[in-house]
């Protein structure tokens, strides 16, 4: 399978497995009152598997492209693209500060726990996830009067979001490791 | 020259960057309005698809939840029947019965006629600033923009956009849109869902500066007044609690929405007819030309 292939592949099942988290919310998620409602946002993982070698252009360009088919699916207007636009641009910087080496060395591979280890790339994914959250939440809320809350939101939703993220990884990773 | 290019091309990432970034905030700066709300939602076509053909799917789970409020909704409407056979004053129109509130039995007024609509509800969202609701029918089953929409239980909110088979509804889970409401004494006031303070709930909206001796209790319904787009006494919902805000010494009331916007199915769209000739004299009523005589008088 081609990469082009795999990635569209990935794309298409991310944004459906996103639809159905937001219908989640609605249902029972939200129910303890007095806690605020957040949607875990999925799919910045998307932009986070993209292969090592892409030029940063494009991951500006692509998550722009991700981030406003969610806000069409959403209604949010931009906001969504502003979060991912600003995950495309730091994901070349944290994925240096992770690997020994520069990310020219890598040809045709893409970040994934085979050759990064599962928790530099639980930091690499929950850092940038952690970035996204908080620029949506804030952009949505648009006001610190309730700066707890905020906090609680953001922290809530990227939490369940890491979740999400852990079992993707659990069912997308082939066993054999090559570490072993 | 060459310097500026060189500039260019050493920074392409950061300026495509910063440009994709101006384009979202004002993507955002137009969506966040009711008007420029009509490139980015869920009823243009590919995700008002996407969001029928998923809803097809979950619409058979909730068959039992629907059914029991189909059925206490035609208990509600018997009830209603027979209390108005048995009055003596009934207005008739062609489509619905209504008992004319006595005050007024010596003139009989017809001021409103409407005609109900039903339709599924295919997106909902509780969760964002500005909440919107995309059903399955559109301009070709005659929705039109501002007609007011409501649930078996209680009001629900305004259509702001119409394609061809879907329509979005601006929910009055929102800071866009007020409701005016009467309480049991016929206080009127203003109910909205965003007051400084306070987190937006799908549980809560809020009537602010309430004079502290109108008399009211917890549990007291909220209904929509004449004035109001919404046809007049649809249920908006309950009072919850009562705070007194020290600095004005008013009140602060807190209402439980009759909706339940979490798992609504069906709405219906409500179109009153009258509403083009009433909205027509009255926009005769904002232009006063100021006459040559008045400025010289003074």
């Amino acid at each position: 399978m081609s990469i082009q292939l795999r990635n569209f592949l990935r794309f298409c099942l991310i944004i459906c497995v996103q639809i159905l988290l937001n219908k989640v919310t609605l249902r029972w998620w939200s129910e303890p009152a007095g806690f605020p409602v957040f949607i875990p946002l999925l799919y910045p993982l998307f932009i986070l598997l993209l292969p090592f070698e892409t030029p940063v252009y494009l991951l500006l360009l692509i998550g722009f492209g991700t981030g406003l088919c969610m806000d069409m699916l959403m209604n949010t207007g931009g906001m969504q693209a502003a979060a991912t636009v600003l995950v495309a641009y730091l994901r070349t910087n944290a994925l240096n500060a992770l690997l020994p080496r520069p990310l020219d060395e890598y040809p045709g591979q893409s970040p994934s726990v085979k050759n990064l280890g599962w928790v530099p790339f639980l930091t690499y994914s929950g850092f940038l996830i952690l970035i996204h959250h908080s620029l949506y939440f804030t952009i949505e809320l648009w006001s610190f009067t309730n700066f707890f809350m905020l906090l609680l939101k953001i922290f809530a939703s990227a939490v369940t979001s890491m979740l999400f993220v852990i079992v993707y990884l659990l069912l997308f990773t082939r066993q054999i490791s090559s570490r072993t | 020259m060459r310097n500026f290019i060189r500039f260019i091309s050493r920074f392409f990432n950061l300026i495509l960057f910063l440009v994709l970034e101006i384009v979202c905030a004002i993507l955002i700066s137009r969506t966040n309005t009711i008007q420029g709300n009509d490139l980015l939602n869920s009823s243009n076509a590919v995700s008002g698809f996407l969001y029928q053909r998923q809803n097809a799917l979950v619409y058979y789970f909730g068959l039992s939840t629907t059914n029991d409020s189909l059925i206490n909704e035609n208990i509600r409407l018997r009830e209603e029947l027979a209390r108005t056979k048995y009055s003596t004053d009934i207005r008739h129109d062609s489509v619905t019965l209504l008992a004319v509130p006595s005050s007024d039995s010596s003139h009989k007024i017809e001021y409103a006629k409407y005609i109900y609509r039903s339709a599924r509800v295919i997106n909902n969202s509780v969760t964002q600033r500005d909440n919107y609701i995309t059903i399955n029918r559109g301009a070709n089953d005659g929705i039109r923009k501002d007609m007011a929409v409501i649930s078996g239980t209680g009001v629900v909110g305004k259509v702001v956009h119409t394609t061809a088979h879907f329509a979005s509804i601006l929910s009055v889970l929102s800071s866009l849109q007020e409701v005016s409401v009467h309480l049991k004494d016929g206080t009127t006031g203003i109910a909205r869902w965003t007051v400084e303070g306070h987190t937006p709930n799908a549980d809560v909206m809020y009537m602010v500066d309430v004079p502290s001796e109108i008399p009211m209790k917890i549990g007291d319904t909220a209904w929509t007044t004449t004035y109001s787009f919404f046809p007049p006494e649809i249920m908006i919902g309950t009072i919850s609690k009562v705070l007194i805000v020290k600095k004005t010494g008013k009140r602060l009331v807190f209402l439980k929405p009759a909706t339940n916007f979490r798992n609504m199915m069906y709405v219906y769209v409500v179109e009153n007819t009258f509403q083009v000739e009433q909205k027509a004299l009255e926009s005769h009523n904002i232009p006063i030309p100021q006459s040559p005589k008045g400025g010289k008088r003074k």
